[in-house]
Formats: C-alpha cells, structure tokens, sequence
C-alpha cells in the first residue's frame, strides 16, 4: 500500500471513529460489561466496518451498520465466554434517579439515545440484570432492534425475546417507580 | 450521580481513544468537534483543544469538516463533544441578535505571529463597526502589507468570533469572504453596520 492510500485508509477509520466511537462504545459497554473486552470489540468493530465498507451501499445508514457489527461481535464473544463471574455491581441501588422514557412505555425501544445523566442509574442497574435479560434489553432500546432481530441474534423464539425485554423492564419498573 | 456520569463517559472516550491509537496511530490530545447546523449563514464546525477554540469555519458537511481536521491535525483524535456547547449557545445568543461579544477562549496557535497580531487587532472592532485592510495591517505593524493582512483574515481559523467579516476594502466595498460574500453581508447587516 502507498503511503497516501494508507494515509487515506486511516482517515476514513478515523473518520468513522470520530462520528460513532463514542456512542459504540457506550454501546459495546452496556453489553459486556468488561473494559477489556469492549475495548477489543470496539477496535474489531471499526476494523471489520473499514474492512467491508465497499459492502456499505452508498446512502445506506452508517450507523446501523456499524451498530449491526458491534452487537454481534459482543453477543459472540458472550457466547463464547463461560458465565461470568458476576462483577460490577458498582454504585446503582443506592441512587434514586427519574427513569428513561423506555420505562414508562408499554414498548421500550426506537429513539432511545437517552443523553440525560440520570439514566445512567438506570443502565448501571440494567448491567446487573440476568444476561438473556440484560442483552435483550440493550438490543432493544439502544440497539433499535425489533423482537424478531432480537430472537434471531440470541437464538431464540420471539416470544421469549419479548419476555426477556418485558421481564427487564418490569424489574426496573418495581425499583426506579 | 453526575460523579457516576462522568465516570461512565470518561471510560467510553478511553475506549475510543484507545482505538484511535491502535487504527490510526493517533496518539495526540484529542481535539474535540461540533456542529452548527441551521444558522442564517449555513452550517458551521466548531473545533477546540485544550487551550481554546482553534476552528469555527464554514463547512458543507461533518465529513467534510472531518476530513479536513484529521489532515490538519495528523496525530489527534476527533471526538464530538458536548464541551462545546458554551460556544454554542453564545453563537445562537449572537445570531438571535442577543449579545454581540464572546466569552469564547481562542487558539491561534495555527497561524503566524503576523497572523495572529492582524487577527487580535482585527477583534477589537465592535459590532456594529468596520474598518479596512490598511488599517489592520498598519495597527499590526507593518502599513504596507494590506495583501498579507487580506490573506490573514481570509486564513482566519475563527470565524465569526474573530470578527473578519468586519473588514472592508478601502473603497468601502466588501472584498472577499470565507463564507461567501452574502454572509458576510448578513452578518454586517444584522449588526447594523450596513443598510442595504
């Protein structure tokens, strides 16, 4: 490769780092719950996304796409990892907070890039749920996805990702109400 | 829980600045970025580092503006930010016709001593108030570099708040402009200093 073609190659990663590494890596966070591993997955992310971007149609939504990578390359590696030793139970029982409008809804998902800080209760608590629960959850507000995507990716029925999602919700419901 | 909050973001921006380095080899301060998408004279980007904003500059789009900061900036990370929305709101405060000056920090560390003198000089004309390129040039020190101190304001890094919109042509017309002469017009005229 030339060095400008390098050169080039790096400004289109940076370029998509800059637009959507923070909110992936929010993402990437909330589903694995490990720095490390998010840190490796975030750069996997970017790497495959730059890697594929030829398969990118031109005008099709960057985000989703890149959203799309990073939620499977976490849900793989929580397939692969032998269950967790429970960390992180940090902070969150102790805060009272206003909920996220997902809480409220019957149906939790679409526009939920919540920015409000006091969601970030909500999510540290959303960490400590059950993982089927915690990635069904996650995959529907922040992930977007539709109870049908979400069966699909965490092998499953439908009716049980609705379950999962309702089941979460209902938990967090009883603790931030 | 804003302690909380802080904590959660400082992680994700570890995280991304930590891919930066490994993708990209960027290892530097990161510079941070926003956008101004809807004001009268187009869309704006907004650029800051540590010391000050660096970039307020007229742009057709965020990879554009992108594009064009990674390659000025060749070892700094980009990341959008909510710093910036000090700058923001003082930017809606002035094209609301509200409030006329910045509190803004500015970095002129990008342009020459020169440069940067024609730029201080240049922000001291108030609102509502014009000058020219000889008088810019003569008040920096050097009266007979009129071109150079043309060339300064047209390479001013920020717009705006460095106000070059208020420099005229000796003759009384408006010479050139970053962002194109009907916003400079626009600007000249909703500070009054025009009656078109």
């Amino acid at each position: 490769m030339t060095a400008q073609r390098r050169a080039m190659a790096s400004d289109t990663l940076a370029l998509l780092l800059a637009k959507h590494g923070l909110e992936l890596a929010r993402h990437l966070r909330r589903l694995v719950r490990d720095d490390e591993v998010a840190a490796d997955l975030l750069q996997d992310t970017f790497l495959r996304a730059h890697g594929a971007l030829r398969g990118l149609r031109p005008g099709s939504n960057e985000r989703a796409w890149l959203y799309r990578i990073a939620t499977n390359s976490a849900l793989n590696h929580l397939r692969d990892r032998a269950r967790e030793a429970a960390a992180l139970a940090r902070h969150a029982s102790a805060v009272e907070v206003a909920a996220p409008a997902w809480l409220d809804g019957d149906q939790p998902g679409g526009g939920a890039h919540e920015t409000d800080p006091r969601h970030t209760a909500v999510w540290a608590r959303v960490a400590e749920l059950p993982e089927r629960q915690r990635v069904a959850l996650t995959l529907r507000v922040s992930g977007e996805c539709d109870y049908e995507e979400i069966a699909r990716r965490m092998g499953g029925t439908e009716a049980a990702a609705r379950a999962n999602v309702h089941q979460a919700v209902q938990r967090l419901r009883k603790e931030f109400r | 829980m804003k302690a909380l909050e802080r904590d959660e973001e400082r992680a994700e921006r570890r995280l991304v600045h930590r891919a930066f380095e490994r993708l990209t080899g960027r290892d530097g301060t990161p510079l941070q970025y926003a956008l101004m998408e809807d004001t009268p004279v187009g869309v704006l980007g907004l650029a800051a580092g540590p010391a000050g904003l660096r970039r307020l500059e007229y742009i057709r789009g965020e990879d554009d503006f992108l594009l064009r900061l990674l390659e000025e900036f060749p070892d700094r990370p980009l990341e959008r930010s909510a710093a910036l929305d000090a700058v923001r709101r003082e930017l809606d405060r002035y094209f609301a016709g509200s409030r006329f000056t910045f509190e803004t920090r500015v970095d002129l560390s990008d342009v020459t001593p020169f440069q940067q003198r024609v730029l201080r000089e240049t922000a001291k004309v108030p609102a509502g108030k014009v000058t020219t390129y000889t008088d810019v040039a003569t008040r920096a020190g050097r009266p007979h570099a009129a071109r150079a101190a043309g060339n300064a304001l047209h390479d001013n890094p920020i717009a705006i708040i460095v106000p070059c919109h208020r420099v005229l042509r000796g003759d009384g017309s408006l010479g050139g402009y970053a962002g194109g002469l009907p916003a400079k017009e626009w600007l000249l005229k909703h500070e009054g200093a025009i009656l078109l």
